[in-house]
């Protein structure tokens, strides 16, 4: 029901752009139904799915919600294949200690500092995914925090010393 | 919902013959409900045409900006309606972190840039500040969200009573930081799901393949890339939109029918001619 008012006829072969005989494109009849991440959220995806960093990004409840190449190899586990991950699931997959080898429980690991009390938070700690080896990094996070004021999630960066 | 194409043109206004079919003027879109709710998507220099259709038994017209680059303002200070004083002139937009919408446009709505202030215009002026969830403007639900473009910019997805949905994103690089596009859901996607299954899809198409691949992060799409985002999206029906000012007719015609070749989309594409009728 296109009137073009003013201009008249269109090109032959632009108006009719119906394509039955095409293929039905990425997602168009299979999606799934989740909640839309946050432009902030979406950008800082983008951004660690292309550096060589492991970074890690949670949601304000403190779900994995990605991890890029890189921090699948401290993880020891593959996003494609976990998908999201809860607070209490991740959590779970590593051990940390503090200098003193002595274990950092989960109210007083950065990650959840930095989504408590919303400050960014780095200190070095001892790791260890699994029955892998133990390994002496520098972990970084900072909350997101978007316009107006309003808290994003976080955002978890591992650098070895 | 009755939607008409009033600016098609992105970044600058872009009279002349080359450009007659298509449009020159810089993005409007007026729609009007059923029941006499009057919307106004950004105000481009379109909105002057568009100001003089609306009728002086109208008193109360909203005005949508998805941001405030210039080309989506420059036609305000233009509009009727803020020149009478019976009428109830709504805009909406979106803040920055430092400036809220009113302080903002009155960089632009006062001197030396216009020669009229924002609170000298004699209509009843109201500013509301997106974006937010839901709200009902009239007959319509408007909903709002931040989409991928450089400075607080937002889309738009209108609802009409009846169910129809225009989604409106002039401004938009969804691809930006993308491996490949579309590769990720709708929910990892910018502004997909603000177009989730619309009726109809105005959607930025500033670039072709090849003109995107040097401007990449200026906050705009390929026609590709579009095309590709209706199919993710699942629109009914899609609009090219916010044409590049170095493309003539000729360019456009050109470029729509080789991305239609490309990207075989499913759904039908009516390339953004100022003019245009959309009845939904």
């Amino acid at each position: 029901m296109c009137a073009n008012a003013l201009n008249g006829q269109l090109p032959a072969g632009i108006m009719s752009g119906r394509r039955d005989d095409a293929g039905a494109g990425i997602f168009s009849t299979r999606q799934r139904v989740a909640a839309p991440k946050p432009i902030q959220i979406i950008l800082a995806r983008q951004l660690a799915s292309s550096l060589d960093m492991p970074i890690l990004l949670v949601d304000t409840a403190g779900t994995l919600i990605y991890y890029n190449e890189p921090a699948e190899l401290i993880l020891g586990q593959h996003f494609d294949e976990t998908g999201e991950m809860p607070a209490g699931e991740w959590g779970k997959l590593f051990a940390v200690e503090d200098d003193m080898r002595n274990p950092i429980p989960q109210e007083n690991r950065p990650m959840t500092i930095a989504l408590t009390e919303r400050r960014p938070i780095s200190r070095a700690v001892w790791m260890r995914c699994g029955d892998r080896e133990w390994r002496y990094l520098n972990i970084t996070v900072y909350p997101l925090i978007g316009e107006g004021g309003q808290f994003l999630g976080a955002q978890m960066i591992f650098w070895e010393i | 919902m009755e939607v008409t194409l009033w600016g098609t043109r992105g970044s600058l206004a872009t009279p002349g013959p080359e450009t007659a079919r298509y449009g020159g003027n810089t993005s409007c879109v007026g729609v009007r409900g059923r029941a006499g709710t009057v919307l106004v998507l950004d105000a481009g220099t379109g909105i002057r045409r568009f100001a003089k259709t609306i009728p002086a038994s109208v008193l109360r017209v909203d005005i949508l900006l998805t941001h405030l680059h210039m080309d989506h303002i420059l036609g305000l200070g233009f509009f009727g309606p803020l020149y009478r004083p019976d009428a109830e002139v709504h805009i909406w937009g979106p803040a920055s972190s430092t400036q809220g919408l009113q302080a903002r446009l009155k960089r632009y709505l006062s001197p030396p840039l216009f020669p009229v202030r924002l609170n000298e215009l004699p209509c009843k002026l109201h500013f509301h500040e997106v974006p937010r969830g839901d709200v009902d403007i009239g007959e319509f639900r408007v909903c709002s969200a931040l989409v991928c473009h450089p400075g607080p910019t937002v889309g738009y997805r209108i609802t009409s009573p009846t169910g129809q949905v225009l989604t409106y994103m002039p401004d938009h690089e969804p691809a930006l930081g993308a491996l490949r596009f579309p590769a990720l859901p709708r929910e990892w996607t910018s502004g997909a799901t603000l177009a989730a299954n619309a009726d109809l899809l105005i959607h930025d198409s500033q670039y072709s393949v090849a003109e995107y691949g040097c401007k990449c992060g200026w906050g705009h799409s390929s026609l590709n890339q579009t095309l590709d985002f209706g199919t993710l999206a699942g629109v009914k029906r899609l609009v090219p939109f916010h044409h590049d000012p170095d493309h003539t007719d000729a360019d456009l015609d050109r470029l729509m029918l080789d991305a239609i070749d490309e990207t075989k989309p499913r759904y039908q594409v009516s390339p953004g001619m100022e003019g245009s009728v959309f009845e939904l």
